[in-house]
């Protein structure tokens, strides 16, 4: 491992290798999200609200830091050195943006550890709440790649990724569940349905889902956006 | 960055930046062939249809002015950016993309970037490993190519700590450590300190004697003189002349070439219709003429014409390649493409 990191050849180990050498942001990295889950999940929260939180929290979070990374590494010329590599640019850009969602769910870790350990008796929801979280951070690098081609700075990154996010956040029933049959379908079509219906029954919320189908949603969704990982990846890369 | 301090006496005494022999390589196509490149920025400046080749052990400067489309045509050729027209082929093949193709080549551009926070060393060893080298040639490699680099001693320092030529050295190492076969090289002594753009210029023709085709732009033109080679003079995206530095300092070879340093800029039409003066221009306050080899350059200075006070210097000298640009264009190299 100490090797791994000390001399990077592959780009999730460079970005490893760049958060070791920053302890402090690597600190601020991981305390940010327990800052914001922790009060939460140790408080009387209702499950409701503890839910739309940490889903809030994990559908935001993955865009802004990817678009805004990325963004900075596009105006420093680091995605045109990565377009020179020997390698076909959607699987660099791939493996850039897969890099990103790794470090991201690194992040979230102790968050959904806490949860599971708040409420074992909620094992059920586990599957749901891994693949679901996945795919959100997934989703979420993927979108903030696409909005680095599209804007000139970070501070820009962050306004575009937040126009499609938040009405997606609504329609996914984040803030209020749909009762209606329309809407419940459209409801499942989205991003975050699954990893909220997995919060909501990992922490003793109601659901409109079973665990069961969750998890197949969750993991048709992961599976959605990382085949478009490479597409995306290469639009990353080779957008000028 | 001379050779004798990174030549390892335990190695086998290739420099470092050597590609490895190997078999039938003297067969292979050319390294690059470029025919009618368009490549044009909607805001003006660009390529219009270029042709250039790199043979193999071939030196070509690019040669122009800022704005002349230097930087567009290197992007094209080091696989950044497609033509817009026309066609590149490198070794034969015509994807840009092509792993092969990026194998092969080296490329340094003006603004390279690094990961600012690893060290030099971990930058190197990322950019040797993803162009294929297996970790024992990778570390083999690095090591003499540092010492040679005279990184030596920073190798272990985050590049964030690096000045602007520490960064151009480490970039020149990553360009050269998987032994490309085609060097594309935009402004490559940019940063550099004189000792350093010296073993440049030494280590590229050691490289071409060893069968690498160097396409390099640079508006130096002492750096194309010492290069060699073959030289293409670029102005506005067009090649206006192509030839080896002997050549191209022949058409100017029989000429003075006069140089005055003005504290404030004087009108040009007097001094260009002095008896003598075949071309003039101007760049800022320094205005350089082409005399007839028996011209007298005092009678020339009657041409600044009651602005004789504003005279803070005047050189004679042998004229140079940026002569023979502007005896093509009319216009200094220095000037950029908008005067």
């Amino acid at each position: 491992m100490t090797r791994f990191l000390s001399l990077p050849a592959s780009i999730p180990a460079r970005e490893l290798a760049e958060l070791v050498r920053r302890p402090r942001a690597l600190a601020v990295k991981m305390l940010f999200p327990l800052a914001v889950a922790v009060p939460l999940l140790h408080s009387s929260a209702p499950g409701f609200y503890a839910a739309m939180a940490v889903t809030m929290l994990l559908a935001t979070m993955a865009p802004l830091g990817a678009g805004a990374v990325l963004s900075r590494e596009r105006s420093a010329g680091l995605l045109l050195r990565y377009r020179l590599l020997p390698a076909p640019p959607g699987r660099v850009g791939m493996e850039r943006v897969l890099a990103g969602a790794g470090v991201d769910l690194l992040q979230v870790v102790p968050v959904l550890a806490l949860v599971m350990v708040g409420r074992p008796g909620a094992a059920a929801w586990w599957p749901a709440l891994w693949l679901g979280a996945a795919a959100t951070l997934v989703a979420g690098n993927l979108l903030g790649a696409l909005a680095s081609t599209v804007t000139r700075s970070p501070g820009e990154v962050m306004l575009v990724v937040l126009l499609p996010v938040l009405p997606a956040l609504y329609l996914a029933g984040v803030f209020t569940p749909f009762t209606d049959p329309v809407m419940g379908t459209v409801t499942r079509l989205l991003p975050f349905t699954y990893l909220h219906q997995a919060l909501l029954g990992a922490l003793g919320g109601a659901t409109t889902m079973a665990p069961g189908p969750a998890a197949v949603g969750a993991g048709l969704y992961l599976s959605a956006v990382l085949l478009l990982a490479r597409p995306v990846g290469r639009r990353l890369l080779e957008a000028s | 960055m001379t050779e004798p301090r990174g030549s390892d006496p335990a190695a086998s005494g290739r420099p470092p930046w050597l590609p490895e022999p190997a078999p039938g390589r003297a067969a292979e196509a050319v390294p690059l062939w470029a025919e009618g490149i368009v490549r044009w920025h909607r805001g003006g400046g660009g390529v219009l249809g270029l042709d250039l080749s790199v043979g193999q052990g071939e030196l070509v400067s690019v040669l122009g002015p800022n704005g002349s489309g230097k930087t567009t045509l290197l992007r094209v050729l080091g696989t950044v950016d497609p033509a817009q027209a026309g066609s590149v082929a490198w070794f034969g093949r015509r994807d840009r993309r092509d792993p092969a193709v990026r194998r092969a080549l080296g490329v340094l551009l003006d603004g390279t970037a690094h990961f600012e926070t690893l060290t030099g060393y971990q930058n190197a060893w990322f950019f040797a490993r993803r162009f294929g080298l297996d970790p024992s040639r990778a570390r083999e490699r690095l090591n003499r190519l540092f010492t040679w680099s005279g990184l030596g001693e920073a190798v272990h320092r985050p590049v964030e700590e690096y000045s602007l030529g520490m960064r151009r050295r480490l970039a020149l190492v990553e360009a050269v450590c998987h032994g490309p076969r085609l060097l594309v090289l935009d402004e490559p002594t940019l940063g550099l300190d004189w000792g350093g753009s010296v073993d440049l210029v030494e280590m590229l023709r050691r490289l071409a004697r060893a069968g690498v085709g160097v396409v390099l732009s640079t508006n130096d033109v002492h750096l194309a003189e010492r290069v060699g080679g073959r030289v293409v003079l670029l102005d506005r995206g067009r090649a206006i002349r192509q030839g080896t530095v002997a050549e191209l300092l022949r058409e100017v070879a029989g000429l003075q070439r006069l140089e005055l340093e003005l504290r404030a800029p004087v009108p040009l039409e007097r001094l260009a219709t002095q008896p003598g003066v075949e071309v003039a221009g101007v760049a800022g306050t320094t205005v350089r003429l082409l005399l007839a080899g028996d011209a007298n350059p005092v009678q020339v200075l009657r041409g600044l014409d009651g602005h004789g006070h504003l005279l803070a210097g005047l050189r004679v000298e042998r004229p140079h390649l940026g002569d023979a640009f502007l005896r093509l264009t009319g216009r200094t190299l220095e000037a950029g493409t908008t005067s």
